[in-house]
């Protein structure tokens, strides 16, 4: 490998983290939602140097999958969050503490 | 011995005797309340069986040598076995005659002195309680058995007492009496127990026979004591006898009954019975002894101040019960019993005529009666006068008798003090008696009016004669009992075989007698003759007329104790206890645990992003500790 | 499954169940006819109870009326019902007072289905548990008593009644935490293989180690629910919050179910902890007596009062259950069932005045017994039995138990003596303040009690004056199992 893997697993552990700094520390919806992608993304990262260190192609396959299923989280999750604002009219998360 | 066989007329007599006042008390308390009349009737019906059961067991048992025990069982539990049953023997035979005489002497006047009243059925369902009570008390031939009645003839007591209870002092004084013969009765019950342990069984003649010279001295010593504090709670000795004087909240009849003559007579009673068993214990006997004799003094003082006429009768129970546990104490069983007899006749004989008074009076205040013209109820008059001698021990009268054999046991004590208490005991009774005698025979005129008593409810006139014949036929014993004393003493010791010992003082009689000339010479001079002032030289000495006249403030002392020692610290204190200790840390443990729920629950209330942050680091420590 | 002639005990439970059931089939507007059924089957219940005590059998003593089923084969539970000597007196107190809380709520208006559904309920987890002499089964009667007690107090009751009905069910589950790990341990500890109480008290089955630590949380356990003290306020509060047929089975049944259940279970299966905890038991069963007695006097709520005198008179029951000793044991016995009816008499002369002048309060009442004699007179008969008179019914009980405990612990008696001084102090200054006294005008429309309402009333009055006239009876058949039990003991 031309980069070392530890370099690689840098990298997505700083994206993961980055992710979930998002999902925690905003007050949108929207932004804990672009959060938890950022999450999935970096996981994807690590997957993919892994591939590539262990010279196996099910890690790049699982990528492919991690990107079909967080588009369709996705989409399911601003559904979600659509209908939540036509009820409500906001997207602050501090809104729903229906559930305490 | 358990009866067997066809039932001999002795236990059939003393079954009637003692139990059929109980039938009559059931159904009139259930069935016929809405009846006075057949009420009345038949409770005096069935006083009147035992009467003539007592009367015929006196007589055909006279010179009963040994005594005729019959038992059955009652209770068998473990390794207890309680009977119950009679036992026959002078002394019991003599107490049943005097206690169905008395109660039946009292029933026929409550039928003209409570005449009107409208608790009428109920007042003769407690009076044939109380016989029945009595009578079993009396028979009793076990300690348990004395114990379970003596109870029955506290709960008699305290439902006379209070018997008009609307009146506040009433239930007042029926409570008091109740709670103190309780705190005596907590002794006797402990004595009880203590005997039992150590003896194994509680008949009587078992107690009173050699098994129990077998015992410690320690045993016996602490027994005797024991149940003799039960006999101070019962006969209102020192300390407990506050609770008389206030008892004569209760109809004059049952003050009659009760509180002279019967009842408080049963802490005597149990004296004399057990006293083979007391005798074994010389410091029992001296302490008995000495709380006779403080009493006696002490209820004479108050007795001298008082102008209620029925609390001078009711201190003068206390001092001559005192004057018979003196008799008892110093070793003479035949003076104590017979001169409880006497007493039974003319303190009863007291209270009655001072009923007459208070009945058509509407005052129990002497003074009062004497202005508004006591003296001119001539039967009560007389008969007041009779039984006031009978008291002061002037002969022929049978007061005389049994007091002279009681100051004849003083003076066989080594220590003259006793001897020297003992007359100077006669001489205040002579004293106190004869100034009310005086005051109202001789009223004064003027002086402040006093309070009314509250005896006033029943104005009807219910018959001289039902009231007046109880009167002359206890005059009549008064008078001729004291001659008897000889056979009563050879009867009384015939199981025993001792010969009763004859008084060899004689100066005794006259050294008595003179006291008694000189104290009545005394009260005629303070209240008795024309001019008089009628103030006594007692009353005249300031702080002796309050401490005589507030009980030696013994009433102030237990109201302290009670409110400020029982209520204040005690219940004051378990209630706190109960409330901010054991209480605050049982809630405090239920708000503890709502708050660490409350606090928890921060982990899961609010937004979203909470639970996240949650899920996040229980996941970065998940892997530090599976990775590291 | 095994039977032993006809199945009066389990015909007492169903006759319960059959009840409840039939209740909840009764349309709850017909408030009459929920009443009659209660009546009728709780009388038929009563009519059991009694037939069961009278075919005992006292020369032969022991177990009767066996009943045995197993339930759950593989985990040891069966369904083993019998009564001895121990056991008779409760199931016929437990008839007694179910009849006359029955009748005694007769002017119930609000709810009445309901409240029937709830208390048959009540009454057949009470049945139950002093029939079955499996130990799971205790368990599982204990917390079916347990449950409808707190919705019959929450709905129905009166002061502070949620405080009160939380206070009561929180406590008295905690005491079953504390009664299930030891009945499991007791069952691992003996192999594992059975619940059967018969079969576990064998000597030798437990080590003495075992035993202590079993027994003394049995006894904790158990003891809440008995008013030990210092585990006894949720009593008195849960007395004065609940209605008066649920206090009457509170006071009068459950608190007996703890002492019971330290009995069954605790002395049964662990003797050697019962030995070595008796001078405990005996400390706060004396402490027990004379405290109650010290609050009861500072109370102001008629119900208060009673509350605090239950705890006093459970005392007694505990100070003879620790004596070690036959005559210890029958007082405790028979004082659990005098006491039984006589608190049920009392909070139903209570619940009858409680309902026609709306307050409990002392300085409120006053002057009631020239205007209802006949409910002070059921008052009055229940005080004097609580202040111990002989010829009522707990004298017996407090006398044997007296006996008992002069010969193991004599100071303690000496206290415990003493507190009759106390109980009579507080007893009759209640009656004093409130029923003596000039008759007060507020309530002097008020009417007194009608025959058919005073049915209840007289039938505990009567129960009352047999028992103590004739304490034989019950003292015949407890002496059965005692003796046996004491005989029996290594």
């Amino acid at each position: 490998m031309s980069i070392p893997f530890g370099y690689v697993l840098a990298l997505s552990g700083i994206v993961v983290v980055l992710g979930m700094i998002c999902a925690v520390a905003r007050r949108n919806l929207i932004m804990i939602l672009l959060g938890v992608e950022v999450m999935l993304n970096g996981a994807a990262i690590a997957f993919i140097g892994a591939a590539l260190r262990w010279q196996q192609l099910e890690g790049q396959a699982f990528v492919l999958f991690i990107i079909a299923i967080a588009a369709a989280e996705v989409s399911l999750g601003l559904a979600l969050i659509v209908h939540l604002y036509h009820r409500t009219g906001s997207l602050n998360p501090e809104d729903y503490k229906v559930l305490r | 011995m358990a009866a067997a066989g066809p039932i001999d007329t002795t236990l059939l007599a003393a079954l009637l005797a003692t139990q059929l006042p109980f039938v009559a008390f059931a159904v009139i308390l259930l069935l016929t309340r809405s009846r006075p009349r057949f009420s009345a009737g038949l409770s005096l019906a069935a006083i009147t069986v035992s009467l003539l059961s007592a009367g015929f067991l006196l007589v055909r048992h006279w010179g009963l040598a040994r005594p005729l025990e019959y038992s059955t069982l009652w209770v068998a539990s473990g390794d207890v076995s309680i009977r119950t049953g009679f036992l026959i023997d002078p002394l019991s035979l003599l107490m049943l005659a005097v206690v169905a005489a008395i109660c039946f002497l009292v029933q026929v006047y409550s039928l003209g002195y409570m005449a009107g009243d409208p608790g009428f059925s109920r007042y003769y369902a407690f009076m044939s309680l109380f016989a029945w009570a009595m009578t079993n008390l009396t028979l009793a031939h076990t300690l348990l058995q004395l114990y379970i009645f003596w109870e029955l003839v506290g709960l008699s007591s305290y439902l006379l007492i209070g018997f008009w209870y609307e009146k506040f002092s009433a239930s007042e004084a029926g409570k008091k009496a109740f709670v103190m013969t309780r705190c005596g009765d907590v002794a006797f019950f402990l004595g009880v127990l203590l005997i039992l342990l150590h003896l194994g069984n509680l008949n009587i003649l078992d107690l009173n026979g050699p098994a129990a010279g077998r015992l410690s001295p320690a045993v016996v010593t602490a027994g005797a004591l024991l149940i003799f504090g039960g006999i101070i709670g019962k006969s209102a000795q020192f300390p407990l006898l506050t609770w008389l004087p206030d008892a004569m909240e209760g109809p004059t009849p049952v003050s009659a009954l009760l509180h002279s003559a019967t009842m408080v007579a049963a802490g005597v009673y149990l004296f004399a019975r057990l006293f083979p068993f007391f005798s074994l214990s010389p410091t029992a006997l001296a302490v008995c002894l000495a709380v006779g004799t403080v009493s006696m003094l002490i209820a004479s003082t108050m007795a001298m101040v008082s102008r209620d006429i029925k609390q001078v009768w009711a201190y003068s129970t206390i001092s001559q019960l005192g004057l018979m546990i003196m008799g008892l104490g110093a070793g003479n069983y035949v003076a104590g019993v017979f001169h409880l007899t006497t007493h039974a006749g003319f303190k009863a004989l007291l209270f009655l005529c001072s009923g007459v008074f208070i009945h058509s009076f509407h005052s129990n205040d002497m003074v009062a009666i004497g202005r508004q013209g006591g003296r001119r109820l001539r039967v009560p008059m007389a008969c007041l006068v009779v039984a006031a001698a009978a008291l002061s021990g002037i002969p022929p009268f049978s007061g005389f008798f049994s007091k002279e054999l009681i100051l004849g046991a003083l003076a066989d004590l080594p220590n003259p003090l006793w001897v020297a208490a003992g007359l100077l005991g006669a001489f205040l009774t002579t004293y106190y008696t004869f100034r009310l005698i005086f005051i109202i025979l001789f009223p004064a005129e003027g002086g402040p009016e006093t309070e009314h008593s509250e005896d006033t409810r029943h104005r009807h006139d219910g018959g001289y004669l039902v009231m007046a014949s109880p009167l002359m036929v206890l005059a009549g014993v008064t008078v001729f009992l004291g001659f008897g004393e000889g056979a009563i003493a050879r009867f009384l010791t015939a199981p025993s075989g001792a010969q009763p010992g004859a008084s060899h003082h004689a100066w005794l009689p006259y050294a008595a007698l003179s006291l008694c000339a000189a104290a009545l010479f005394l009260a005629w001079f303070e209240f008795g003759r024309r001019g008089a002032a009628q103030v006594g030289f007692v009353e005249r000495i300031v702080p002796l007329h309050a401490l005589f006249s507030n009980r030696w403030y013994m009433d102030r002392a237990y109201r302290r104790l009670l409110d400020h020692v029982v209520y204040g610290v005690f219940s004051r204190l378990c209630a706190r206890n109960d409330q901010k200790v054991i209480d605050g840390a049982v809630d405090g443990l239920g708000q503890a645990t709502a708050a660490a729920g409350g606090l928890m629950s921060i982990l899961h209330a609010g937004m979203v992003q909470y639970r996240l942050i949650v899920v996040f680091v229980s996941i970065v420590f998940m892997a530090i500790y599976f990775f590291v | 499954m095994e039977f032993t002639g006809f199945p009066y005990l389990t015909a007492i439970l169903l006759s319960c169940v059959a009840g409840l059931l039939v209740i909840l089939f009764v349309p709850g507007e017909n408030r009459r006819a929920v009443k009659w059924v209660s009546a009728v089957f709780s009388g038929l219940t009563l009519a059991l109870s009694v037939t069961v005590f009278l075919l005992y059998d006292t020369a032969r003593g022991g177990l009767q009326f066996v009943e045995r089923a197993a339930w759950v084969p593989s985990f040891g539970i069966q369904y083993l019902n019998a009564v001895d000597g121990f056991s008779l007196p409760m199931v016929l107190l437990t008839g007694i007072v179910f009849f006359t809380g029955v009748l005694t709520m007769w002017e119930l208006e609000n709810r009445v289905k309901e409240f029937y559904a709830f208390y048959f309920l009540l009454v057949t987890g009470v049945f139950g548990l002093f029939m079955t002499l499996d130990l799971f089964f205790i368990f599982i009667w204990y917390d079916v008593s347990l449950f409808p007690m707190y919705p019959l107090i929450a709905i129905w009751g009166s002061t502070r009644k949620e405080y009160g009905a939380m206070k009561l069910t929180l406590y008295l589950l905690a005491g079953s935490a504390l009664i299930l790990p030891a009945i499991i341990f007791l069952h691992v500890q003996a192999g594992g293989a059975t619940y059967d109480i018969t079969a576990l008290m064998r000597p030798g089955t437990f080590s003495a180690a075992d035993q202590k630590l079993a027994f003394f949380l049995l006894y904790i356990g158990f003891g809440i629910l008995a008013a030990v003290w210092p585990f006894h306020t949720w009593s008195p509060v849960g007395h004065v919050a609940a209605p008066t047929a649920v206090s009457m089975v509170h006071a009068g049944v459950l608190m007996k179910i703890g002492a019971f259940g330290v009995l069954r279970v605790g002395m049964f299966l662990c003797p050697e902890g019962w030995q070595f905890w008796a001078p405990l038991m005996a400390t706060v069963a004396v402490i027990g007596i004379v405290y109650g007695a010290l609050v009861a006097l500072s109370q102001t709520d008629l119900k208060y009062v009673v509350g605090y005198s239950s705890v006093s008179h459970m005392g007694i029951v505990g100070l003879g259950l620790s004596t070690l000793t036959v005559d210890g044991l029958n007082g405790a016995v028979f004082q659990m069932f005098a006491h039984g009816i006589m608190t049920a008499l009392f909070f139903s002369a209570i619940g009858y005045i409680y309902e026609r002048t709306h307050t409990k309060m002392i300085p409120e009442l006053g002057g009631l017994s020239r205007i209802m004699p006949v409910a002070f007179g059921y008052f009055i008969l229940a005080a004097l039995t609580a202040v111990g008179v002989p010829c009522l019914a707990s004298f017996w009980g407090e006398l044997m138990v007296f006996i008992a405990a002069f010969k193991v612990y004599p100071v303690g008696a000496v206290f415990a003596v003493g507190g009759l001084v106390l109980s009579a102090l507080f007893m009759l200054r209640v009656v004093q303040r409130a029923f003596y006294g000039p008759a007060n005008e507020k309530f002097a429309h008020l009417t007194d009690v009608s025959f058919g309402l005073g049915v209840p009333r007289m039938i505990l009055a009567a129960v009352i004056v047999l028992f103590g006239l004739l304490p034989s009876i019950l003292f015949d058949v407890i002496d059965t199992a005692s003796v046996a039990f004491i005989k029996g003991l290594p």
